[in-house]
């Protein structure tokens, strides 16, 4: 049964993330990549990751996936179409990609022995939570708080493209050269 | 007798036992899986009719009206004639809308909604499934809702539907954060993710009582942060009747309307259980102190009535706070949020850390 | 773990409290006043820029996370150095353009911001660090070179950076996850032991090394450059082709010779390759640059594959080889930024052609000039010339005869080029040469620091033997 929905859910994946890319219409383009998403959780629910599964829910999903939409909603009218590739281009880029994906494929048949590295064990919450916290071997407080730096760095360089300048100084020698 | 409503986990396993001896195993769960959707159905439909009936109610009352009073006794079946009514009008559609982005929103909303739905306990044994991340998984589940009402806006090709979105879109994800950060300083009392651990944990008083002062903090910030997440009164901003005639969903017309309507009182519904799971101890019944004839009294009515009562209460607090406040300013919202509610959380959140740490709460 | 083991990250903690500093500092200007914050800034980092030189303590913390060794920290004096002169040099663009006022705090936050991650790059003992901070590194950059709100150009340069950056690291991760999961752990160590070369390890490898080579702009990977470093303002553009470059070839550099050893075979026909095609296909296209800044760009692109001849040259010397000839070439980089900075500020111009006759009006910066494009071309009284010698020595002591014989032919073509620009300063008479430059006060001291140690890392002996002394303890 689970082996049933997983390659339902694998299927699904494979066709939206074609769907993705074609697509002509941004909008539609993001809800297919959304059900990609959504279907990756949801192979991860099976795997028993379920704390891997709520993150990406919440991450990808309910996070970027939400972001992507709302910046499409502020800069998009709903006619607007994305212009169709040229065919040579369409055909050069699909054979790159078929290409990578034969590579990979090639590569991973090979390799059996991912599970047995990985091992299986669904890990407990409480594991997962002393693991981001702790500072030994397989700790991940450093990281942790790195990614809070570069957040905040992040932030701060968004606002600082978005900053308006000073208005008083706006309105005069405001100057707007395009070379 | 396999049917005890104090507890159902003889029920579920009678049905399980019953199933698996005469059917195969992948086909067992697949009837299952039907039983829990039909029930889960039913109770949506019948939530709906409930909710809005009482919301009409409400509202009545507190602005000195009689309500709905015409159809059935008291006007009980006016919901009934309204889903009706809605069932048989035209689905219309504007011009140039996207079709297949219009559709499907109203759907997404609903997913999102029943798929949180799923991980309520409704009482000791009646829990559909007990996720190791149970809380988590409702916070992210529900933050799934506001993709359908950006969609829906944007795809029905009206500036009020857009705007509407588009302030939803705000509302909910910088609400999000904060209705995320009040369930976890229960976390971080309860230790764990689990729902049923959670309910365990209360088994000796409610977080509520025994959290101190933070957990009142965070039951407040609770309350005031999830009513904005629903896009509910006093934060019904994305659907200001006075400004966007009514937000996103505008242009929803029947059947589709419907689900827009009736996945709001889900989620609120659904907002209300985890209120009560993290502060109200869930199913659990009132206790005070330990083995008195009260606590005897209150173990007596079942638990599937206290987790509904208790849903009830909050969900009648929220009602009364839509139709006594007033609607906020967009620039009110986001401060009241960005600017105290977040600050506060997260020295509520430390607070809450060093009180775990001391061991201070019962 | 004990608290002196968070000594081990001095550099990085110093830099983020300067950070913050600079946050609460923003905050607490107003807005007529944030040209304040330049002399903060600077000062601060000059303080910054001691303190590192102090003598510091080496270990791993955080279960071998964060590996403090001496040449990563002398890396790091070096970076600081670069940042140091770059803030030197930025200092008089932000006073002028008036729309950058109200900005003036978030340029100093961002480049320390990406410079905390080169920091934690350069220190990583575990893959998920350095990719995080090379993440660090590249993101604050972007929004650096998108700084200049009235210019398309800055915004496209922007926009681009971070969409190639977001493509190269996605690459990379893919790479690290096939590499995790053929070894079955990302810290350094432990993927050595375990790294036996099988196909799907293979992979990862190569894009991992894709994903930072987009970061040095090797040559498949480097059509972005160009037009990043021409639409950038020109102080974070010399920000982008010194600093980031030269951290992100640092830790290439240290994962080749820590954790991929065992399959060096294999990394260096990659490296060959691709230094020789970095080589050729930089300079021929430097040639035909008529903006200076494009110009650098592909010379710096061309510098960027003797560099790789240098990582060829194997752990010992190669190291030390490297360490130099970074040294220098930030010195050289900057000085040539530096003026073109101040030409650009005075007049608006950034072509060439506009140089004619710059040395009667500006002699004294025309000959900082000439120093530093000879140090880059390699001419011998200068400091490059030793670090390019040596760079050859290195590859060479390999018996990579060919590749070296290729890197000679490269340098006589990048050396026609450079002396192009220096023809046009000295030799060419123009009615419309560049007013004389007065600079301000924190210019001229960075133009006279690169100018004195383009001058004498030359001719100090012992700082070699010392960065050798360094560089193979690492």
């Amino acid at each position: 049964m689970e082996q049933i929905i997983t390659y339902i859910l694998l299927a699904l994946m494979l066709i939206f993330s074609v769907m993705t890319v074609t697509s002509g219409r941004i909008l539609r383009s993001a809800v297919y990549l959304l059900t990609v998403l959504v279907a990756t959780a949801a192979i991860y629910f099976i795997m028993q990751y379920q704390f891997l599964a709520a993150v990406q829910i919440t991450l990808y999903a309910g996070g970027i996936v939400v972001l992507i939409i709302f910046s499409i909603l502020l800069t998009h009218h709903i006619e607007h179409r994305m212009e169709n590739p040229v065919f040579w281009k369409a055909m050069i880029s699909a054979l790159a990609a078929l290409g990578a994906v034969a590579m990979i494929a090639w590569v991973l048949k090979d390799a059996q022995s991912i599970q047995n590295v990985a091992g299986f064990i669904p890990p407990k919450m409480e594991d997962i939570g002393m693991a981001l916290l702790s500072y030994g071997k397989q700790g991940y407080v450093l990281p942790f708080e790195v990614i809070s730096v570069l957040l905040l760095a992040a932030m701060i360089g968004a606002i600082a493209v978005a900053k308006p300048a000073l208005l008083q100084f706006k309105n005069k020698n405001f100057k707007q050269d395009d070379q | 007798m396999v049917f005890n409503i104090y507890d159902f986990t003889g029920l579920t396993e009678w049905i399980h036992e019953g199933l698996s001896r005469s059917l195969s195993p992948g086909l067992t769960l697949v009837v299952e899986w039907a039983l829990i959707g039909a029930g889960l159905l039913t109770l949506v439909a019948l939530l709906g009719l409930v909710l809005i009936y009482l919301e009409r109610k409400v509202s009545a009352v507190i602005q000195q009206r009689m309500g709905p009073m015409r159809v059935g006794p008291w006007g009980m079946t006016q919901t009934v004639a309204d889903v009706l009514k809605l069932l048989l009008k035209e689905p219309l559609m504007t011009r140039n809308a996207d079709k297949f982005l219009f559709n499907l929103a109203p759907f997404i909303v609903m997913t999102a909604s029943f798929l949180a739905l799923g991980a309520l306990p409704f009482a000791l044994g009646l829990h559909i499934m007990d996720l190791n991340i149970g809380i988590l998984y409702i916070t992210a589940i529900t933050s799934l809702g506001v993709i359908g009402i950006l969609l829906g806006g944007w795809a029905s090709n009206n500036k009020f539907s857009l705007i509407g979105a588009i302030r939803s879109g705000a509302q909910i994800i910088s609400y999000e954060l904060s209705v995320s950060l009040a369930i976890l300083s229960i976390v971080v009392l309860t230790g764990s993710l689990q729902i049923s651990e959670i309910i365990n944990t209360q088994q000796n008083g409610w977080w509520l009582f025994k959290g101190h002062i933070p957990a009142l903090i965070a039951f407040v910030i609770f309350l005031i942060a999830g009513i904005a997440e629903l896009n509910r009164g006093p934060f019904d901003l994305p659907e200001a009747e006075s400004e966007l005639t009514a937000g996103f969903h505008t242009e929803y017309s029947g059947f589709k309307f419907a689900f827009f309507f009736l996945a709001e009182f889900i989620n609120m519904f659904i907002l209300a259980g985890v209120g009560a799971i993290l502060f109200l101890g869930g199913w659990l019944p009132l206790h005070f102190g330990i083995d008195n004839s009260f606590n005897h009294v209150m173990d007596f009515i079942p638990p599937i009535f206290w987790f509904f009562g208790k849903i009830f209460a909050l969900i009648l607090l929220m009602m009364w706070f839509k139709w006594t406040f007033p609607r906020l300013r967009i620039d009110q919202l986001l401060k009241l949020e960005w600017k105290y509610l977040l600050p506060l959380n997260l020295l509520n959140i430390l607070l809450m850390a060093f009180i775990a740490m001391q061991g201070w709460y019962f | 773990m004990s608290w002196d083991q968070l000594l081990f990250m001095r550099h990085e903690i110093i830099l983020i409290i300067l950070m913050l500093v600079m946050i609460i500092a923003n905050l607490l200007t107003k807005d007529e006043n944030k040209e304040k914050l330049i002399h903060l800034a600077s000062i601060l980092f000059f303080a910054n820029l001691i303190a590192g030189f102090l003598p510091a303590r080496y270990g791993s913390a955080f279960g071998s996370m964060f590996v403090a060794n001496q040449s990563g920290i002398m890396m790091k004096n070096i970076l600081n150095i670069a940042t140091f002169i770059v803030i030197l040099q930025s200092g008089e663009w932000l006073k002028k353009e008036i729309e950058n006022k109200p900005r003036i705090a978030d340029f100093f936050i961002l480049i320390l911001a990406s410079l905390i991650g080169m920091f934690f790059m350069i220190s990583s003992g575990h893959f998920l660090m350095l990719f995080i901070g090379l993440e660090l590194a590249t993101i604050p950059v972007a929004a650096l070179a998108a700084f200049e709100q009235g210019k398309r150009k800055s915004a496209e340069a922007g926009v681009k950076l971070i969409l190639l950056s977001t493509f190269s690291a996605a690459i990379m991760l893919f790479g690290l996850g096939m590499i995790y999961g053929s070894t079955g752990s990302m810290y350094f160590n432990e993927v050595l032991t375990n790294f036996n070369g099988s196909a799907l390890g293979m992979l990862g490898f190569v894009f991992f090394f894709s994903g930072l080579a987009f970061k040095i702009s090797i040559v498949p990977f480097h059509l972005w450059t160009a037009d990043v470093y021409e639409g950038a303002p020109v102080n974070v553009t010399s920000y982008l082709s010194v600093v980031s470059k030269a951290a992100a070839l640092y830790i290439l550099m240290v994962v080749f010779y820590t954790v991929f050893i065992n399959i060096s075979a294999s990394w260096t026909e990659i490296l060959y390759i691709v230094s020789i095609l970095t080589m050729t296909l930089g300079n021929l296209f430097a040639i035909r640059q008529k903006n200076i800044k494009r110009f650098m760009a592909f010379s710096s692109i061309a510098q960027a594959g003797f560099i790789l001849l240098g990582i060829i040259g194997g752990a010992g010397m190669g190291m030390t080889v490297v360490m130099y000839f970074i040294l220098i070439y930030v010195f050289s980089n900057l000085a040539v930024f530096g003026i073109a900075t101040s030409v650009y500020r005075h007049s608006g111009k950034e072509k060439i052609r506009d140089l004619d006759g710059f040395y009667q009006t500006n002699p004294r910066l025309s000959l900082i000039m000439m120093l530093a494009l000879f140090s880059l071309a390699g001419i011998p009284p200068v400091a490059g010339f030793f670090g390019k010698f040596f760079l050859f020595t290195a590859a060479a002591s390999k018996g990579y005869f060919w590749l070296v014989l290729i890197a000679v032919l490269n340098a006589t073509i990048y050396l026609y080029y450079y002396l192009m620009v220096v023809k046009a300063m000295f030799i060419n008479q123009s009615d419309e040469a560049i007013d004389t430059i007065q600079s301000d006060f924190p210019m001229r001291l960075s133009l006279a620091l690169c100018a004195i140690a383009l001058i004498a890392i030359g001719f100090i002996g012992p700082l070699y033997e010392w960065i050798n002394n360094v560089a193979t303890a690492f």
